[in-house]
């Protein structure tokens, strides 16, 4: 029995990374109705960045989360201008081929670079044991990561003033633009932030588990069940909806083979859409 | 006299329907300008225009002066050119108090947004005492001081609003044009899109009377009253 409760642990601690991710697709659609598609490939430059820098300057690997976070930032904003600002205010199709172009280019010259091959960060904090189980130390350093940063975006949203902006645009974009608020910056600023997102979360997964350039897709995935659970547009809540699912998947893996476990995870997906289409924290009448 | 803004010969549209077929307006620094007329002869279209959701397709936008007709609705705020659109579009998932934050968010607003917020709470105390409640939750009239008090927190040069009282019971009509009135004898220049064609007449200094796309009559606001054309068509007698 404490062999689940274990594993359920470790779940909450992997999921808390899967709803940082979440976040990032979340705030994208909520601000500006883009389906990012982009998604994955920015998680695995987020492993890959980690990786690189790892192999740079050998410090604590946590510390090497803020300049991922700030090279996701500026990607992200690279991306809006490439792909994503001719596409706003027109068919939601149009944002989901132009982002999944600049995913697959993405991934091809990832794959060219990296080849297909798995790697890891070589980087182990100490774990802590209790009774007969230990809960490695970059599990919980990973989780912590993501509830440190997850919070810092709430503050960030509520508490500032640009962050205020960011939701008067997600809200009504005309009436923003009427209160002298750039949309357009405002939108470059936002999509940063969600590819910022993603990049942290991918390098927080590449600190627990191997990977490859194509591993961003699974964790894409996730986000996107995360994302539904969630109710689309409600960063806030994908952060509790991914450790739910961590949750889930600690609670099944004792007893499942893991293969099993996406088949679970998009019937619950389907589940959710057909029954609560606006997810489970969200309003009947949103 | 000093005209706060003018436009000259403007048109404008929605896709391929032409809505205004060159308007020209001047309104006086310091006065209350109406414009009336019937639904759909381009009121808020012109409105519209002016602030830059809408493209002009032709003629141009002039703000004391300075011709902005090209430039975007943020950039005109940001000159304290203000409109308080047609049905409120409030923040709906921000609070009361973030709504008329989001109103002080301009550069200019900035510096003044403490005394603007102390008025919008004198003129408005309902604001106050729903000031955490999220907007959405508040009733059409509160919604409507919000949106004008919004608006107040933008520190106008011109005040363009949009159907003040639309929606609103008489009382709580007759009561904004009262705090319009107000804020016009404190100098502000304001212009009014209004469907109540007695009280618009009753309040203003200058009147426009658009019909389909044009402007078809003008002049002082108790001149255009006394007009038979304007009797029969908008006040009914």
């Amino acid at each position: 029995m404490s062999g689940i409760l274990a594993s359920m642990i470790d779940g909450l601690l992997v999921g808390s990374v899967y709803g940082l991710a979440a976040m990032g697709l979340s705030l994208i659609w909520g601000v500006m109705n883009v389906i990012n598609l982009t998604h994955g490939a920015m998680i695995a430059l987020g492993m890959f960045g980690m990786y690189l820098l790892f192999g740079l300057v050998t410090t604590n690997a946590y510390l090497l989360l803020l300049p991922v976070i700030a090279a996701g930032l500026v990607l992200g904003i690279v991306v809006y201008w490439m792909a994503v600002h001719w596409v706003i205010g027109r068919s939601e199709l149009m944002s989901l081929l132009s982002t999944f172009a600049v995913n697959m280019m993405v991934i091809g010259i990832g794959t060219t670079l990296f080849s297909t091959s798995p790697y890891n960060v070589n980087f182990s904090l100490p774990g802590i044991t209790i009774g007969a189980y230990t809960f490695t130390g970059n599990h919980i350093a990973a989780a912590v990561s993501a509830v440190v940063i997850a919070l810092a975006l709430q503050l960030f949203l509520y508490r500032t003033r640009p962050g205020k902006a960011i939701r008067a645009v997600a809200d009504n974009r005309e009436a923003a633009e009427l209160m002298g608020i750039s949309s357009t910056a405002v939108l470059t600023i936002a999509f940063g932030i969600g590819i910022a997102l993603a990049t942290a979360s991918g390098a927080l997964v590449s600190t627990m588990f191997p990977f490859t350039i194509l591993s961003g897709g699974a964790y894409e995935l996730k986000s996107f069940v995360v994302t539904v659970l969630a109710g689309l547009g409600k960063p806030a809540g994908a952060l509790l909806a991914g450790v739910l699912l961590g949750l889930l998947e600690g609670a099944l893996t004792p007893f499942i083979a893991v293969s099993w476990i996406p088949l679970i995870e998009f019937g619950l997906f389907v589940v959710v859409l057909v029954a609560l289409p606006h997810g489970i924290f969200g309003r009947a009448t949103a | 006299m000093d005209l706060a803004l003018q436009l000259e010969n403007v048109e404008s549209g929605y896709g391929e329907v032409q809505v205004l077929w060159g308007i020209s307006l001047e309104v006086s620094s310091g006065k209350m300008t109406t414009i009336i007329g019937a639904n759909g002869a381009g009121k808020t279209t012109t409105l519209r225009t002016t602030m830059g959701s809408l493209r002009a397709w032709g003629g141009r936008v002039l703000l004391h002066g300075e011709d902005v007709t090209r430039l975007s609705p943020h950039a005109k705020a940001n000159r304290g050119l203000v409109l308080v659109p047609e049905g409120r579009q409030l923040f709906p998932d921000m609070s009361v108090e973030e709504n008329l934050e989001m109103g002080g968010y301009s550069k200019r607003a900035r510096k003044r947004q403490k005394q603007n917020l102390e008025r919008v709470y004198e003129l408005f105390p309902r604001l106050k005492e729903r000031g955490k409640q999220k907007s959405s939750t508040l009733s059409g009239g509160e919604q409507q001081m919000l949106a004008l008090g919004r608006g107040l927190m933008q520190e106008p040069v011109v005040l363009m609003i949009d159907e003040l009282s639309l929606g609103l019971a008489p009382v709580l009509a007759q009561q904004l044009f009262i705090t319009l009135k107000t804020l016009r004898e404190q100098g502000l220049t304001i212009v009014l899109v209004e469907q109540n064609v007695h009280l618009a007449l009753a309040m203003s200094d200058y009147t426009y009377v658009l019909a389909e796309g044009r402007i078809n009559i003008r002049g002082e606001s108790d001149e255009v009253a006394k007009m038979d054309e304007v009797r029969r068509a908008y006040l009914g007698r």
